[in-house]
């Protein structure tokens, strides 16, 4: 029914929309998700052909191009075939008529209903959207922004359109509105397709089938609503659900890197974007069709960094770990959650090659390891348990956080000695003269760790494993930690193999959990989904015997 | 508006209408009935009649007293006798009120609305070529004075053309009744209407495409166009009807403009109304009639601006009354 | 403020015309002795001549020149024109800063005088103090004045208002100063360009009343004005000499008034920069 191919809007020399494909069908809700400022609202309104920069490509709405229309004939579709309830602001509507004169206008002018008709009808939207009888010939500054909202909604549906774009429909409702109104909405579904532009992703699963997410003037991901938010396969989808407080995801918000800017040339998303590579620096990815998923993305999404397959270490007869089969997708956090002798170390040092496996093989970004070099080591770091034992005694701070570099030979010393000293900074430590010249058994425990991470970090790994940082540091010292591990994951776009025996922990910091018990990995799978509908018995156990801060006299 | 703060104001402006009316003649040197009633006037009394004016008016009689009088004889709607017309002051005045307001009337409506209408074309169209030609047309205009315009009308129409007679609002012993008076009144008021309408038309020309130039940029500007609604209802019913709002808080100003520009206009066209028997009063210094006169003028503008500011609430549903 | 004005007249056309305008009228008037060939009272008896070499626009029904007239004409109406402007500006500003400034009891008692003046049309008034007291060139400028300061008083508070809210008002308060110091130091130079426009609407203001009170005859009869000029040429509108003696002397009184408007209107952005823009190029 509605066919968008192509779509560029720009400002004088301000590119609004560069190129946007899109399709509605009959009775479909498509959600344009995109933050401030993305253009979704001037997508909207170029689809009513109100856009007052320069427009170009085509808008086939029922096989006609609307751009090729003549102002009249445009004029007749407004409001009649296609109809938008704008964003609820001040001033939105006209604050000397009463609000149901106003729905009752384009009925009256469009010539569909009659005066008396037009105000049956009008009644009876206002009806529909719960609007208190004595609120109907109230004007607009007498009503409260969620009435306001529902006589936009009412006005919108006045002539009953083909096509309905709302703008915020739901921002300014509380909550109870909000659930009542999409409700509202849905039920007009079958008759009448919905294009939803909206930042809330709330908004989002009340309403759309399916949601195009907007960065950059381009629709960098688009299918369907459920599959794009459970598993998001563009890195800035993910992260822009990472970012949003609701009730389902366990982990902490994060935020994204950097601001929204235009790059000229390239990905739009390439200077946030934590994977890029060269080509998404010069080359625009296109619009793709690619396992039951539209993303835009030269990498085809998210990119799996680090795979096993059926690995297995034994020592002796003793399997260590048997047949484990998991995937790191970039900048993602798995947590490895266990008791002590399931094999998480085993695993970790495994994969680090410090153990060799007897059967399986690990996989980095594709390509399958058999000897560990350098270049292995510049992609895959650890931080050990107890950062007494790794780090050396016999070197200072900033010897210690050279030490990688210097083992791989990386630029002059002076550059190693600054890229030493940086990294101390995001790990929180000093960089004064003073703390590089410190021994490690002069540091607090959670300084050392700090260290360690630094030392880690210093060669700038996409995948950090981290095997129970924080088991012998005070609890205060691992939240600090923890929220340097996320936020380092923000900045630097680091996956995480995450490994912990305590799973209220494991929560907070992961996107995925693996359980394992006697060396197999027994279950695995988002987070909220193992928190709250764990399958197996040894997972449900683990979370009932996980730390819970309830009063003393309550007992499951 | 209607507010305390409003009625104040009224009566303060009462007040200094009155006492000017009151004190101006008393505080001239001389005779003070001669004051009152002018040199010429005075000639033509008798003594007696000058003994009971002076009663009348407690004349000898201390300043307190004179007021009380001065004003008890406004609330029986005496303002006094004129004896260059031989009659009532309050008589003369209300036989000359019918054709002032007529004309005033005619052209404060006809200025407004026109005003109104002018300005939403051209704020509907700023910055193109009919705008700026609108724009400065009337303000080229608004630099001619009212009996300037009257003057150039006069001549053009009447003299030169013959189109529309030269002076009064009848033609005189005519003996015409119905349609054709009707006729031969419209006939006389087209000329001075016409003057005081376009002397006054350019206020409420650009006050009103002022406001349209800010409403257009409004969010329900957009809403109306997504609405598919004409550009006539655009124009009018929603940027016109918020963009006259102003307009209507200036009209009673414009009242008082009109009121007396309609004293210059009758002036040229020699209309029978109240403006003209002003200048035939300053002529002869009958001062009765133009003490009457001020006070009525100045009184009926201050009614006119009242109910203007009470209509208002009604045509801006964001304003209510703030007793 | 920072917006200059006279960038402001300068860039418009309008603006830059009726400065011309202003500037053409003020030259005629200071220069009319220079260029008015005759005494402009002397009375002859060659009366209502068209216009000759002699006489530029003929003589009027006494036999004075009217061209010598119309020059000097220029000088009354600008110098009330300008009295008036200077005064009431002056009037106003005082009022309205002192008004700003004080506030309390003083402001409420003088905002509703100066609403009640808006109201009463000022022309009336004069016209019923003129049939009483025949006012010389002087007098009428120092009524007018009295009578018109009211409109300006009314803007030069609000500005004022806004002016005594900020940072250095604050400052000069807490080291003391009087009302008269912060009026003077801090808000009257910040309000300079809304001065300027308020004086060139009090000029435009008072050329208009000053020629209808000479239409209608009240003013001193002994001065040359445009008005009383134009009121002698009624009597003759049936004969031609209101080709050379009523439109030329019309037209040299709306002339000056279009250009006090012009310039005006384009110093207006100053005080309301919303409607600067695309209007008049």
């Amino acid at each position: 029914m509605l066919e968008i191919k192509d779509l560029r809007v720009s400002y004088g020399q301000d590119v609004v929309l560069n190129g946007i494909d899109l399709e509605l069908g009959v009775g479909e809700t498509l959600a344009i998700v995109g933050e401030s400022g993305t253009g979704k609202t001037t997508l909207g309104l170029s689809i009513m052909r109100l856009v007052e920069g320069t427009v170009r490509g085509t808008i086939r709405f029922n096989g006609k191009d609307l751009l090729t229309l003549s102002d009249n004939e445009m004029q007749r579709i407004r409001w009649s075939q296609i109809a938008m309830a704008f964003q609820n602001a001040n001033n939105v509507l006209n604050p000397v008529y009463t609000v149901l004169n106003q729905i009752m206008e384009p009925m009256i002018e469009h010539g569909f209903k009659s005066r008396d008709e037009a105000r049956d009808r009008a009644t009876e939207l206002l009806r529909y959207f719960c609007l208190p009888q004595n609120r109907f010939t109230a004007y607009p500054h007498q009503l409260s922004g969620g009435e306001q909202q529902k006589v936009l909604l009412a006005m919108a549906m006045a002539n009953d359109p083909e096509l309905l774009i709302l703008d915020e429909p739901l921002s300014s409702l509380d909550a109870a509105a909000r659930a009542e109104v999409a409700n509202l909405l849905r039920e007009t579904d079958k008759h009448c397709a919905k294009l939803v532009a909206t930042h809330d992703l709330d908004t989002v699963s009340k309403l759309a089938d399916r949601m195009a997410v907007l960065y950059g003037g381009k629709i960098i991901e688009a299918g369907p609503t459920r599959d794009v938010l459970s598993r998001p396969r563009h890195p800035y989808t993910r992260a822009l659900i990472r970012a949003y407080p609701n009730m389902t995801m366990v982990k902490d918000l994060q935020g994204i890197k950097g601001r929204m800017a235009r790059p000229v040339s390239g990905c739009p998303f390439h200077p946030r974007c934590t994977q890029a590579i060269d080509i998404c620096r010069t080359k625009t990815p296109r619009l793709v069709w690619n396992k039951a998923r539209h993303i835009a993305c030269h990498r085809g999404g998210i990119i799996t960094l680090l795979s096993t397959k059926n690995l297995t270490t034994s020592f002796g007869s003793l399997k260590a770990i048997e047949s484990v089969s998991l995937n790191i997708e970039a900048g993602e956090t798995l947590a490895l959650v266990g008791q002590t002798g399931s094999g998480k170390t085993t695993l970790a040092k495994t994969i680090m090659g410090l153990h060799q496996p007897t059967e399986g093989d690990v996989y980095l970004e594709g390509a399958k390891v058999n000897n560990r070099g350098k270049d292995f080591y510049k992609r895959v770091q650890m931080v050990f348990q107890n950062p007494g034992e790794s780090l050396s005694h016999r070197l200072s701070v900033l010897e210690a956080v050279m030490e990688p570099l210097d083992i791989q030979g990386i630029g002059a010393k002076e550059e190693r000695e600054k890229k030493a000293i940086q990294v101390l900074g995001e790990v929180e430590l000093p960089q004064t003269r003073d703390f590089l010249n410190k021994y490690p058994h002069q540091l607090s425990g959670g300084e050392m760790q700090r260290l360690a991470i630094a030392r880690a970090l210093v060669l700038a790994p996409a995948l950090l494993i981290a095997d129970e940082p924080t088991v012998f540091l005070d609890a205060s010292i691992q939240a600090k930690i923890l929220k340097l591990l996320l936020n380092l994951q923000e900045q630097r776009g680091l996956s995480m193999l995450y490994i912990t025996h305590d799973i209220a922990a494991a929560r907070k910091v992961s996107d995925r959990i693996a359980i394992m018990l006697d060396g197999r990995v027994i279950e695995e799978g988002p987070s909220n989904e193992i928190i709250t509908a764990p399958k197996q018995g040894y997972t449900r156990n683990l979370l009932r015997a996980a730390s819970a801060l309830r009063s003393t006299g309550q007992r499951r | 508006m209607l507010s305390k703060q409003n009625l104040v104001t009224y009566t303060i402006a009462l007040l200094f209408i009155l006492s000017l009316n009151f004190f101006l003649p008393r505080m001239m040197p001389g005779d003070p009935l001669m004051a009152i009633y002018g040199d010429e006037a005075l000639i033509a009394m008798t003594p007696e009649l000058k003994a009971h004016l002076i009663e009348r008016f407690a004349l000898d009689k201390p300043l307190w007293q004179q007021l009380g009088a001065y004003f008890l004889a406004l609330f029986q709607g005496d303002l006094g006798y004129s004896y260059y017309y031989n009659a009532p002051v309050s008589s003369v005045i209300l036989g000359r009120l019918p054709w002032t307001l007529l004309l005033v009337g005619t052209s404060l409506v006809l200025s407004t609305m026109l005003g109104i209408i002018l300005g939403i074309e051209s704020g509907w169209r700023r910055g193109s070529k009919t705008d700026r030609a609108m724009l400065a047309g009337l303000m080229s205009l608004n630099g001619f004075p009212d009996f300037f315009l009257g003057m150039l009308l006069l001549i053009a129409f009447g003299v030169t053309w013959g189109i529309f007679p030269l002076a009064g609002a009848l033609t005189p012993y005519s003996g015409l009744s119905g349609l054709a008076l009707l006729f031969d009144v419209l006939r006389h008021l087209f000329l001075p209407v016409a003057a005081l309408t376009l002397a006054h038309l350019t206020s409420g020309y650009l006050l009103t495409r002022n406001t349209m130039i800010t409403v257009l940029k409004e969010p329900y500007m957009l809403t109306a166009k997504a609405k598919g609604l004409s550009q006539r209802v655009l124009k009018y019913r929603h940027a016109g009807r918020n963009s006259m709002l102003p307009v209507v808080t200036q009209t009673g100003i414009w009242v008082g403009r009109v009121v007396t520009g309609a004293l210059f206009v009758e002036l040229v066209f020699a209309y029978p109304g109240v403006g003209y028997l002003t200048y035939e009063a300053l002529l002869a210094r009958d001062y009765p009639i133009i003490q009457g006169v001020f006070l009525m003028v100045a009184i009926s503008v201050l009614v006119a601006n009242f109910l203007i500011d009470l209509s208002y609430p009604k045509l801006d549903p964001r304003v209510s009354y703030a007793y | 403020m920072h917006i200059d004005l006279k960038k402001e007249i300068k860039e418009s056309g309008p603006g830059k015309t009726g400065l011309f305008i202003l500037l053409l009228m003020v030259a005629m008037a200071l220069l009319a002795p220079v260029i008015a060939p005759y005494n402009p009272y002397q009375q002859s008896t060659t009366s209502l001549l068209p216009p000759s070499l002699s006489h530029w626009l003929g003589t009027n029904h006494v036999g004075q020149d009217i061209w010598s007239r119309l020059v000097f004409g220029a000088r009354t109406s600008l110098l009330v024109g300008f009295g008036v402007g200077i005064l009431s500006t002056l009037l106003g500003t005082i009022f309205g800063v002192s008004a700003a400034l004080v506030g309390g009891l003083y402001e409420k008692v003088l905002m509703r005088i100066v609403d009640a003046f808006i109201v009463i049309p000022m022309i009336i008034v004069i016209i019923l103090i003129s049939a009483y007291i025949r006012p010389s060139i002087l007098t009428l400028i120092l009524f007018l004045s009295l009578l018109s300061w009211q409109g300006g008083a009314r803007i030069m508070r609000a500005q004022a208002l806004s002016l005594k809210e900020r940072g250095n008002v604050a400052a000069a308060k807490s080291f003391g100063a009087s009302h008269f110091y912060i009026a003077w130091r801090h808000v009257v130079p910040d309000l300079g360009p809304i001065l300027l426009v308020d004086f060139i609407y009090g000029v435009r203001r008072a050329v208009f009343m000053e020629a209808g009170l000479a239409f209608l005859g009240i003013t001193d009869p002994t001065v040359v004005s445009w008005g009383m000029m134009m009121r002698d040429a009624l009597s003759f509108s049936y004969l031609n000499v209101w080709q050379w003696w009523l439109v030329p002397t019309g037209v040299a009184l709306s002339l000056t008034i279009i250009g006090l408007t012009f310039v005006g209107h384009a110093a207006e952005p100053v005080i309301e920069p919303r409607l600067r823009g695309a209007e008049v190029a």
